[in-house]
């Protein structure tokens, strides 16, 4: 059963973290600060 | 506001556990960047020496150099950590994906991926619970393979041994037996496909409808084609997306067998085991529907998503381990087998249904 501390401070997924960085990079390809990137 | 403020002895943790990730970071990326380099070397040196030979491409070679380095000299300990960020890669990179498609595109193929997925999920749950009790697995390993095989695999049964307080050795067992099935499903795909001559449209609706972890569907779709590879990822995460219901659902029938703890607010349930890379996914598509990226910036978009995939493709290959695959008992794999089987040929024929009346 979780207790009071996990119930209180949830641990931020993986799913947010990914979210997290591919919005960055999107954000930083559209304020043109990455240079365009090839494959 | 809450301020959060990081004492050195947190500082120190959070670098050295970043520096646990680089080696197998590295390694993910070279194993990547190899396959990249075959895929290339092989159409160069062909087309240079006129020899016609099939363009194999780099998913594949990533894959199956991750799998000759895991089965032989296996993957030493300091590697593991940063070679597990295969799935951060993964969802990363299908968020990045939603640039490529409009919303209005999204809503179409997944409007008829959500349709199929209801119809496949509701028929597979029903013949994996008939092939449980024909094969007289533990009725909570059954419904661990079900959950695996009829959603999102290795995910979905992480999601659910907790919510039906399933042990440690059925939810190993039932992630070895879809680990296993993977794999195969990976290489069989694609040749089923061209053998079959379905269009990339009709094929990734096929492979995100039926393979069952989202890495190998990612990856059995970008072996057949790009835009292939596309519309996997879009089938998948529809998927994906459902894996909260299907999972309160089984919580709600165990607690009231008395055999799983109760429920409390479903609400907060379903939110928990939702996949926010879905959301994700979903803000990218609106925004590049509304015009907020140019056509070079979407296509820069695109090349990362790309990218993200390169490292997954490694760690797909790199994470399985033949032998320990080998060791489960014949019987969750035989129920996991025939039920993926199945899932195919049902998934197939809706797929052909919905290209023939809908018009994928």
């Amino acid at each position: 059963m979780p207790n009071a501390t996990s119930m209180s401070r949830p641990a931020l997924s993986l799913d947010a973290y990914a979210v997290a960085l591919a919005l960055t990079l999107a954000f930083l390809v559209r304020l043109n600060l990455l240079p365009p990137v090839k494959w | 506001m809450a301020t959060i403020v990081l004492t050195p002895a947190r500082q120190e943790n959070l670098v050295s556990r970043i520096a646990a990730l680089v080696p197998g970071l590295l390694l993910l990326i070279a194993v990547g960047f190899a396959g990249k380099f075959i895929e290339q070397f092989i159409a160069t040196y062909t087309k240079a020496h006129q020899i016609t030979f099939p363009n194999i491409e780099y998913v594949l070679w990533a894959i199956v150099i991750g799998l000759v380095i895991a089965n032989t000299v296996g993957i030493p300990r300091v590697f593991q950590a940063g070679v597990a960020t295969y799935e951060f890669w993964l969802k990363a990179g299908i968020v990045l994906l939603g640039s490529r498609f409009l919303l209005g595109d999204v809503l179409h193929l997944g409007g008829i991926s959500l349709m199929l997925v209801a119809i496949a999920i509701t028929l597979s749950l029903t013949f994996m619970h008939i092939l449980g009790r024909v094969f007289r697995l533990k009725p909570k390993l059954t419904s661990l393979l079900a959950v695996g095989s009829s959603i999102c695999g290795v995910s979905a049964i992480i999601a659910a041994k907790p919510s039906i307080d399933a042990d440690d050795e059925d939810a190993s067992y039932a992630i070895a037996a879809i680990l296993a099935l993977g794999a195969i499903s990976l290489f069989t795909f694609p040749l089923i496909g061209h053998s079959l001559h379905l269009g990339d449209k009709a094929y990734g609706l096929w492979a995100g409808l039926a393979v069952d972890n989202t890495a190998e569907a990612t990856a059995a779709g970008a072996l057949y084609s790009n835009a292939a590879g596309q519309v996997t990822v879009l089938a998948k995460t529809t998927r994906n997306a459902l894996i909260g219901f299907i999972v309160l659902g089984y919580a709600l029938y165990w607690s009231s067998r008395g055999q799983a703890h109760a429920v409390g607010n479903k609400a907060a349930f379903l939110w928990n085991k939702f996949p926010k890379f879905v959301l994700g996914f979903l803000l990218i598509s609106l925004l590049a529907t509304l015009g907020f990226f140019a056509k070079p910036q979407l296509a820069s978009l695109a090349n990362l998503s790309r990218w993200a995939f390169l490292l997954t493709f490694a760690g797909v290959g790199l994470r399985t381990n033949l032998r320990v695959l080998v060791k489960q008992g014949w019987r969750p794999f035989a129920v996991g087998a025939i039920g993926e089987v199945f899932i195919a040929l049902l998934t197939l024929g809706l797929v052909y249904g919905a290209d023939r009346y809908l018009h994928l």
